[in-house]
């Protein structure tokens, strides 16, 4: 039946979508995201910032729990525990991005992961139900980004996955709660009034809260829509909807249902080998490159004291462009620190930003000289952007080199080995290894799992016994 | 973010705390529009008391967000993100100076439970209905060719035919002939029933709206008027510039406790009334104030 607004176009599709629209290519892409994203929220439990939301979560109690990542020890109500863990999955920017620019997989798994556990006992979730859920809430997002050009470039106002995560949780939960299609309306229409966060609270401690609080609302939102609450009908279609956002909106209705086109077989994300906003990933990868010439050139030893200036070549981003970084979250969003860190280490990793790397006398040298140029055909988009990295040294010569696409972004895709190298290097940090190859063999066979719980329980550490008794699907 | 300060207050949070507290209450504002005149709009008042106290509670844990929030800086929005145009000016300090606006600007309250707006066209439909009562000895519906209302341009309160007691509480149109029909708009007036009136719905057919240029879309500026067209040719005018209720005609104070009398009537015992409007008229030397929760 085809619906006269955008709003009932989306919950028509919401709602009449099913495993069998599910690709290869859109299984398998999601199945990295996935991985990658529980990588990243593993590790992530370990941040301050997690542990703050999670000894603030703790104040709420309730009968129905859903496993806290990384956790054995306590459990939190859905709402908190979509909240925590999408606080952990970036609470390092270190998770996956699209284009246009969003962080899709965090605000929707946490809160498809922290539904799936709150059904009654005898109602179980499949790993293909989750699967498709999953994908409701990427798709979702993804189409809601292609209604504005503003959304195509890095953003200035409102923090994408304010905007569209919260819409695509709302779907996602939708869909697991198979809710009808006024249900999957006014999940939309609901959601939209938690939508949108400014910019200016990136590159703080209150930035992973950002990812947090899309997956928590829009599982608010449509447990509210289960409850009956209704929104606006035309929330997508109107100005003051959706629109409201953006400065040019223009919503268009989705694909027919038959061999429906998901967004992500046609495009990939861009997946961080380091935790960092993925624009200075373009400037690592550049600077490692000239920091080994410099390296041959000078009897592999990086000649520190004779770099007279350094020049990088990058987008007009204002809330990168950080010239002396003082604290973590300054620090990922600084290309004068990815820089400058790239040139001294060769490579970027985890431990890039601590406290004692981000103070070092070195680096901080290295920055005094450091400065950022924009050329005009430079645009700020995930799509098309570049970095050139050139080192001035005092007797004149200048060694350069220059990055257009990085290993990890969607034109030149992380290899699967890679990917599970990066999976296993966060969640041991908090898991031990019977439960992270659980996880792998878990989310790599999803579609055959029909109780997608054992993936709770293998976040939460829990082991061995477990394994035997679950690992039905082989 | 003003829940956000409110309960940073309470919590007696320093002033980094503070700060803290607006910021990451920012990331927790706006909710469009569209959802006014639906049910998910009275979630907008309750979320931004829950977010805002959520936000002093993360800050009274140490979160941290943007120190500059309020600030206007060009590339990477604030709390600009939500405006067009804005313009942040500082506060005076406290003790110097510092004069709290509700000294000079005073809140209006509502007579009767639908947006602000309706009050006008209400008060300006009760003032011509009386001009036809005298004019003809008595309300009758179907002397009325049509009824014009002249009221400032606005989408979301501009509804023809509300077919929702929320659509009905943000609809000129609605108000207007209910308050012609009924001779006052109250709680009731908002039922399903009511709404659905034969009667109501045959006055509803006769309204045309106009948005003269000089009525602007600002509760300190606006007027209603309401003007009868009838069959005979006569034409019956009532305006509203202020009406009671608004801070230039404040509600007296027997109007004030008349109305939380019938509001709180309808769930709370006789005592627990009484007992919350003298916690409330002697707060300043309530020495518990939990206790006017527990009399809630």
């Amino acid at each position: 039946m085809w619906a006269k607004t955008v709003t009932g176009n989306f919950a028509s599709v919401i709602h009449g979508l099913n495993a069998n629209h599910l690709t290869d290519q859109v299984i398998q892409r999601s199945k990295r995201m996935i991985l990658d994203t529980l990588g990243v929220g593993l590790l992530g439990t370990s941040t301050e910032v997690c542990h703050k939301v999670t000894q603030y979560s703790k104040i709420y109690s309730s009968d129905l729990s859903s496993t806290i990542w990384g956790h054995l020890d306590f459990r939190l109500p859905p709402l908190y525990a979509a909240f925590v863990n999408g606080v952990a999955v970036h609470s390092m920017d270190f998770d996956d991005t699209w284009h246009p620019a969003t962080h899709p997989s965090g605000a929707v798994l946490p809160a498809v992961i922290a539904l799936s556990e709150a059904f009654p006992r005898n109602k179980k979730i499949s790993g293909l139900d989750l699967l498709l859920a999953f994908n409701v809430g990427i798709e979702v997002q993804g189409r809601l980004l292609r209604f504005s050009s503003e959304a195509r470039n890095i953003p200035k106002r409102f923090h994408p996955p304010t905007v569209v995560g919260t819409m695509g949780s709302a779907a996602a939960c939708a869909k697991l709660l198979a809710l009808d299609q006024l249900g999957c309306k006014n999940a939309l229409a609901i959601a939209a009034s938690y939508a949108g966060a400014p910019l200016a609270n990136a590159a703080t401690q209150t930035k992973p809260l950002h990812i947090g609080n899309a997956a928590k609302h829009g599982l608010e939102a449509a447990c509210l829509a289960s409850w009956g609450l209704q929104g606006n009908k035309q929330i997508l279609d109107m100005e003051s909807g959706i629109g409201a956002f953006y400065t040019d909106y223009n919503p268009q209705t989705l694909p027919t249902l038959q061999s429906y086109p998901w967004l992500l077989d046609q495009q990939d994300v861009a997946i961080k080998c380091f935790p960092a906003h993925l624009g200075t990933h373009w400037v690592a990868d550049a600077a490692s490159s000239v920091r080994r010439k410099l390296v041959e050139s000078s009897g592999n030893l990086l000649p520190l004291e004779n770099i007279e200036k350094v020049i990088l070549k990058v987008p007009k981003v204002e809330y990168v462009n950080r010239p002396s970084p003082a604290s973590e979250h300054e620090a990922r969003h600084s290309f004068q620190f990815v820089a400058c860190s790239a040139l001294l280490d060769g490579s970027m990793s985890v431990q890039s930003f601590t406290s004692e790397k981000i103070h070092r006398p070195a680096l901080q040298e290295l920055l005094r000289k450091t400065q950022l140029e924009h050329p005009p055909d430079n645009t700020p988009s995930f799509e098309s952007l570049y970095c050139e990295v050139s080192v001035t040294l005092r007797d004149g010569n200048t060694i350069g080199d220059r990055c257009d696409t990085f290993y990890g972004h969607w034109r030149k895709p992380l290899k699967k080995e890679d990917l599970e190298k990066k999976f296993q290097s966060n969640a041991l940090s908090v898991l031990p290894a019977e439960a992270t190859e659980g996880i792998i063999q878990t989310v790599y066979n999803l579609e055959k799992v029909d109780d997608c719980s054992m993936l709770s329980t293998f976040l939460s550490g829990q082991l061995a016994r477990t394994l035997s008794e679950k690992l039905h699907f082989f | 973010m003003g829940s956000a300060a409110a309960a940073a207050k309470l919590l007696s949070l320093s002033r980094a705390q503070c700060s803290h507290a607006l910021g990451i209450a920012a990331s927790l504002a706006g909710a469009p529009m569209a959802n006014a005149a639906t049910q998910a709009k009275p979630l907008h008042v309750g979320n931004a008391a829950r977010l805002g106290l959520e936000a002093a509670l993360l800050a009274a844990r140490g979160m941290e967000a943007n120190p500059l929030i309020l600030d206007d800086i060009p590339g990477c929005a604030g709390f600009s993100a939500f405006y067009g145009v804005y313009r942040p000016q500082p506060l005076a300090a406290p003790g110097q100076q510092h004069q709290f606006l509700l000294e000079k600007q005073d809140i209006a309250f509502k007579r009767f439970p639908a947006h602000l707006g309706m009050h006008w066209v209400v008060d300006a439909a009760l003032s011509v209905r009386n001009l036809l009562v005298n004019h003809t000895g008595s309300f009758c519906p179907a002397l009325i060719r049509t009824i014009v209302l002249k009221i400032p341009l606005s989408k979301y309160i501009n509804r023809p035919f509300p077919s929702s007691e929320h659509q009905a509480r943000h609809s000129f149109q609605f108000n207007a002939c209910a308050a012609l029909l009924d001779g006052d708009v109250g709680l009731a007036s908002f039922s399903e029933g009511s709404i659905q009136r034969q009667e109501l719905r045959e006055l509803l057919a006769k309204v045309v709206v106009e948005h003269p240029e000089d009525n602007a879309a600002n509760f300190d500026k606006m007027y209603g008027e309401v003007a009868l067209l009838l069959h005979s040719g006569d034409v019956l005018t009532g305006k509203c510039d202020t009406f009671y209720g608004h801070w230039r005609k404040p509600l007296s104070k027997e109007s004030l406790l008349k109305k939380f009398r019938s509001n709180a009537s309808h769930v709370l015992a006789e005592e627990n009334v009484e007992a919350i409007i003298a916690m409330v008229d002697n707060l300043e030397d309530l020495p518990d104030g939990s206790q006017l929760a527990c009399s809630l």
